[in-house]
């Protein structure tokens, strides 16, 4: 190490051409692990089938996989990627360098992740469950407000009705009390499988998240 | 420049964000009202009470707050009840009294959870110091359940915010309202709209970093 081989940092165009470098990594980081998160869910719930035909091709795919050097996968589609889409895209198909490293990163990490969340699914959805089912009344509670650009809901049937007779009172009892049956039994529902095997923090945040956001 | 059209159209937009803020306030402060009456019968000695108290909860957060602003903005005149004999004005209230409703239930939930998570000997002790139901309620379990109430309801005061847009549909001029009326002037939907959802963070996320400070401060160990 020379003393004279250090200034050269001083220069910006250095750290331009390393900074190029590094949007490259996380853009490939953030890219693979979205795409690995969604192939890895598909594979996760295939291993969880109860579907011989399903369950075996899963565990084979998650199997295989994890058990390949990722570098392999990654050579494999920068020298092949093009060539394996050209059926589907035309001869002329060029497969981008970024997306053949994207293929390789994701084919990988979708596998590990499969595993993963094939190991944790099954007692995250329990815990998940009740929550989601506030959430769904409040999607039911939400789907009135499509009204205003013209989707002809339960609500706005309504509005037609009681303009039409001139009755709103009487439309919009009834409208309400239609969503009221639906929404009260869902969240009667959601009461019965209770919260109680959640951890605290869970609790905690999931009440927050209640409140704040299915307040609506 | 984002956000530029709100200094074209200052009206519509600050003016809309006023009456935003306005609906946001006086409606936090009616749903803690409501809200702390509802939770009180939920909590009372009295079955009939109770039963109230349950029954307004479940119905007001079972039914979308749309629907409950129609009512009181086009079904309560015809049964002859107004709540202004400005049409404006009427509006604006109505929209206020759905707010407070609507989210009053949700604050009962809360103020009732904080009341309930209070030791049952300390009540048991102030009785028998030969204090009355209302004076344990008044010295007791309300100063208590104050205190771990507050970080949830900075999470209700959130949605309120949000929830305020929807007056929009019953012709309160708020911010979302202005936003629109923009828009089919200008036909500069992302321009106007963004700077609507721009106007909104500047007041919900302040909130939620407020409550977020006050969840760390006020965390009660049970």
């Amino acid at each position: 190490m020379r003393p004279d081989t250090w200034p050269m940092f001083l220069d910006p165009a250095i750290w331009r051409f390393f900074g190029e470098g590094l949007w490259q990594t996380v853009t490939l980081s953030v890219a693979s692990v979205a795409v690995s998160f969604v192939v890895g869910l598909i594979f996760a719930l295939g291993r969880l089938s109860s579907r011989r035909w399903i369950r075996w091709p899963a565990t084979a795919y998650v199997e295989a996989l994890r058990a390949v050097p990722v570098l392999l996968l990654i050579v494999y589609f920068g020298i092949k990627g093009s060539s394996l889409f050209r059926p589907i895209f035309g001869p002329e198909f060029e497969l981008p360098r970024f997306w053949a490293g994207v293929l390789g990163l994701s084919l990988y990490t979708s596998a590990v992740l499969a595993e993963i969340i094939f190991v944790v699914l099954p007692q995250a959805l329990r815990l998940m469950v009740p929550a989601m089912m506030g959430q769904l009344t409040t999607v039911i509670k939400d789907t009135s407000l499509v009204g205003t650009i013209g989707v002809f809901d339960l609500l706005r049937q309504g509005r037609t009705i009681y303009t039409q007779f001139f009755n709103p009172v009487e439309v919009l009892l009834i409208v309400a009390a239609i969503y009221f049956v639906i929404c009260f039994v869902l969240s009667q529902v959601s009461r019965r499988l209770e919260l109680d095997r959640v951890p605290r923090e869970a609790r905690i945040r999931m009440t927050e998240l209640e409140l704040r956001d299915q307040a609506a | 420049m984002p956000g530029g059209i709100a200094f074209e159209f200052p009206d519509l937009f600050f003016g809309g964000l006023w009456v935003t803020v306005q609906l946001s306030v006086l409606g936090l402060a009616g749903a803690l009202v409501v809200g702390t009456a509802i939770a009180l019968l939920r909590v009372s000695p009295v079955a009939p009470l109770r039963f109230l108290g349950s029954a307004y909860v479940e119905f007001f957060r079972n039914t979308p707050l749309v629907v409950q602003l129609f009512f009181l903005f086009l079904g309560l005149p015809l049964l002859g009840l107004r709540f202004a004999t400005d049409t404006f004005d009427n509006i604006f209230r109505a929209a206020l009294v759905g707010m407070s409703l609507y989210h009053g239930a949700y604050v009962a939930e809360v103020v009732r959870g904080g009341l309930l998570g209070i030791d049952r000997g300390q009540i048991e002790a102030a009785r028998s110091l030969g204090l009355s139901y209302l004076q344990t309620l008044r010295e007791v379990q309300l100063p208590q359940a104050f205190r771990a109430v507050i970080p949830p309801l900075g999470n209700i005061a959130i949605a309120l915010v949000k929830n305020t847009a929807l007056a929009s549909t019953i012709g309160v001029t708020d911010l979302l309202f202005g936003a629109e009326i923009v828009e089919s002037r200008t036909f500069r939907a992302e321009e106007a709209f963004l700077t609507a959802t721009l106007l909104y963070l500047a007041l919900t996320i302040p909130l939620g970093a407020i409550v977020n400070v006050l969840e760390r401060k006020l965390l009660v160990v049970r």
